[in-house]
């Protein structure tokens, strides 16, 4: 076994003198994709501290109602959607945007081209955002789930879309090597999965509207698969890149990877439907959506052995590795998710959590522990190779991640808990209704401190990103370890 | 995995499954609802909401009740949404056809409304009736013994006419059953205004004012007819008085229009079957609910 000094990220900045081919070719594609995926990343940051705050307001409102009340665009009403649309489409895709951008010109081993087209659809992505925000909070928001945007904005971010990804797909067709690696399959996927998804939606509940309880379904379709299709295969592509990257060794198996991906694509797109169970629906519907769920226990467990058995002997590097700590993480909250999100969708227990917090902690795991986790882990890998500096404070990498996790950790099990004691209440009729809205309250004071841990987290990370954004960061050819790697070098920890 | 060709397929085909199998083919099931009518083509059910209601449902929308609010009530073999009274039978996708956008809900933090324009009061919400009652309303008798003001502190003896309703409005008149209907139009301003006030037991509640949508006038000779009745701290000083804007009436409108009692052909009523015409029987209060109806609505 290699000593722990030598393993972390073997790839060093890349420096010209080293005279290596593939090192300057790769500083080429890096540099071709430079000031887009920067500009991706900074919006994206720019919306998550948006997004935190607001997330703050809501979580706060609801066990105190009075504050900020009397007015008509900080309702809770519509602070809410507000939050949740800024994170999905200005934090979430943008951060997934960019990091897609940046592994396709990678895995392709081709210069994007066209960049300053990609920067026009960002523009033009920011502008949907920002016009779906005001819409909502001047009160024209939709009233279906995840697509309170206006229908206007979802043309600007529709056109916004076309620029940026049209480009990421072409990169295909310049691609060097026949191999398609697992990492491209998710992404293609989710490239195509996205704009059809949002332009379905969109005509069935705008264009020509389906009638009556079909827009529920339609919308529920729309956000589960959201998150699967277009967030989770984006992130799952991405650890599929960082965690063999990071490590140095390849994934453990081609075969897994391909069970994986298919199950995912399969079974994750029929999901939805749990999520109106004993509504008036056929029952089909939902037993279909309920019988999906539970088989991507599937994809789940090929995905995570399959990085278990890469990860397998390397442990220890998270110990350093700031971009590995973050993506493991994520990877592990994606069988939480599943394994959570399966058992709240069984009938059995869906009696006593369905209309619960229990449902927006499920969210949270896959938006956040899940999703946002691996983009953080993304982000730590990708901007030194982007700006030329390497972090700066290990400590504030360190802090970012530690808050992150604590507070997603305990957010989720308050809401958790907390559902599960309000739908107890809820369905014992000899209680008044009031009580399970009473007995859900501390837990929701709870979570009001896991969104100030996480309000925290975000913005040390905004600054320490700022710094390396105004080229603060260090001058270095080693990457920032989270813990000093001499001191322990010649322990083996392996 | 070699070829662009199969992976494009794939990932085509496999979303194409999920495309069609979740939205489309449903849409070919009950996409397609038309109202229910009897063999004269009477009793026509459900009909399309007036035009304040369906601003009303707007202003629901805009201000995010659905986040709280369902309206949808479940079969009493998976829920208590029956034995709390929030309806008579579960909601069917005929319920909705004219809803649009269809405002389902997700969570509970808030009660069902599916029914809120004539629902029955449940003990638990006991409330101090502002009775303006719209004397057109004929609203189903409430079961004896469930219809308790919160005044009175106990329960009435059975068969006994509940007590006059705490706040009379210069309008109210009371209904030929002398038994005002508990969430009236008052009822709901006086809540949206005020969601903690109307109930001492609402104390709980985490539903936020929703003032913005009332104004606040000094009165000019008479005061206006639908000037809110507020006491305590939230009365406005002396000399003014706080009158709904028009969208809080459309908002009241939609409330008021939410009725899923109707019976329909589909799906089995609790308590037996209603007559097809006139207001379904009210269950005795607490009777366990009955058989299970079927779970699947039929198309």
């Amino acid at each position: 076994m290699t000593p722990a000094a030598d393993i972390p990220l073997r790839e060093p900045a890349v420096s010209a003198a080293a005279g290596d081919a593939e090192q300057l070719e790769r500083a080429r594609i890096d540099a071709s994709t430079r000031v887009p995926v920067l500009m991706f990343y900074a919006s994206a940051m720019v919306w998550l501290l948006i997004g935190t705050l607001l997330a703050g307001f809501v979580s706060f409102k609801l066990h105190s109602p009075d504050w900020l009340s009397d007015v008509s665009f900080l309702t809770w009403g519509r602070l809410r959607p507000v939050h949740m649309n800024v994170m999905i489409y200005g934090w979430a895709s943008m951060a997934a945007m960019g990091t897609a951008i940046w592994l396709m010109a990678r895995l392709c081993r081709t210069t994007l081209r066209h960049p300053l087209l990609i920067v026009t659809g960002i523009w033009f992505w920011n502008i949907g955002v920002l016009i779906g925000v005001i819409g909502i909070l001047m009160g024209y928001s939709t009233g279906y789930q995840w697509l309170e945007f206006p229908p206007y904005a979802a043309v600007v971010l529709f056109v916004a879309y076309a620029l940026i990804i049209s480009w990421a797909v072409l990169m295909f067709r310049f691609r060097r090597g026949d191999q398609i690696y697992i990492t491209q399959w998710y992404l293609l996927g989710a490239f195509l999965w996205f704009p059809w998804l949002y332009a379905a939606a969109q005509a069935m509940l705008f264009v020509v509207p389906v009638q009556g309880v079909m827009q529920a379904a339609v919308g529920w379709w729309y956000a589960n698969n959201l998150l699967f299709l277009w967030l989770g295969a984006v992130a799952l592509g991405t650890a599929y890149y960082m965690i063999p990257k990071v490590i140095g060794r390849p994934v453990y198996s081609y075969h897994l990877a391909t069970i994986g991906f298919w199950t995912y694509a399969l079974f994750s797109s029929w999901t939805g439907m749990q999520r109106l169970v004993d509504g008036p629906f056929p029952a089909w519907m939902i037993t279909a959506s309920i019988a999906a769920t539970i088989l991507t226990i599937i994809p789940v467990a090929t995905v995570g052995l399959n990085h278990h058995m890469t990860m397998q002997g390397y442990f220890p590097v998270m110990r350093y590795s700031p971009t590995l700590r973050f993506t493991v993480f994520g990877a592990m909250s994606y069988t939480v998710f599943s394994v959570v999100g399966i058992l709240i969708s069984l009938r059995s227990t869906a009696r006593y959590l369905h209309f619960t917090e229990a449902s927006i902690a499920y969210s949270h795991l896959g938006l956040y522990a899940f999703f946002t986790m691996i983009m953080f882990g993304s982000m730590y890998y990708i901007v030194p190779r982007l700006v030329g500096r390497e972090w700066r404070y290990a400590t504030l990498i360190k802090l970012h991640f530690w808050a992150s996790a604590y507070g997603i950790g305990l957010m989720s099990l308050m809401l958790l808990v907390g559902g599960f004691v309000q739908g107890v209440s809820q369905n014992d009729p000899s209680l008044p209704f009031i009580e399970s809205t009473g007995s859900v309250l501390p837990y929701l004071r709870g979570r009001t401190l896991a969104a100030l841990l996480l309000t925290i987290s975000h913005f040390i990370f905004a600054f320490h990103f700022g710094l390396m954004l105004f080229g603060l960061g260090r001058t270095s050819t080693v990457p920032t370890f989270l813990n000093p790697v001499e001191a322990e070098g010649s322990e083996g920890h392996l | 995995m070699k070829g662009l060709v199969p992976l494009f397929l794939g990932v085509f085909g496999t979303f194409a499954f999920s495309w069609v199998g979740l939205t489309v083919i449903p849409n070919l099931q009950i996409g397609a609802l038309n109202p229910q009518m009897d063999e004269e083509g009477t009793d026509i059910y459900p009909a399309p909401k007036s035009g304040m209601a369906d601003r009303g449902r707007r202003i629901y929308a805009a201000n995010g009740c659905i986040y709280c609010h369902s309206q949808q009530v479940r079969p009493d073999y998976a829920s208590a949404d029956i034995d709390r009274k929030w309806g008579e039978r579960r909601s069917a996708p005929r319920d909705y056809i004219f809803d649009r956008p269809v405002l389902l809900g997700k969570e509970r933090m808030g009660p069902d409304l599916a029914n809120i324009g004539k629902r029955a009061p449940v003990e638990e919400e006991k409330t101090p009736a502002a009775a303006n009652a719209p004397a057109a309303s004929p609203a189903a008798p409430a079961p004896a013994g469930s219809a308790k003001p919160a005044a009175s502190g106990s329960p009435p003896p059975a068969g006994s006419p509940p007590a006059p309703a705490a706040n009379p409005s210069p309008s109210a008149s009371p209904n030929p059953n002398g038994v005002p209907p508990i969430y009236s139009e008052a009822w709901h301003h006086r809540h949206l205004y005020s969601p903690r006030s109307v109930n001492p037991d609402n104390r709980d509640s985490t539903m936020p004012a929703y003032r913005f949508l009332y104004e606040k006038h000094p009165i000019s000779g008479e005061r206006s007819a639908d000037a809110l009745q507020l006491t305590g701290p939230d009365a406005p000083p002396p000399g003014w008085e706080i009158v709904p804007s028009y969208d809080a009436k459309c908002l009241v409108a939609y409330l008021m229009s939410l009725d899923q009692s109707h019976p329909l052909k589909e799906v089995k009523t609790a308590g037996g079957a209603a007559p097809p015409a006139g207001p379904p029987a009210a269950p005795p209060a607490g009777s366990p609910a009955a058989s299970p109806a079927p779970a699947q609505p039929k198309k």
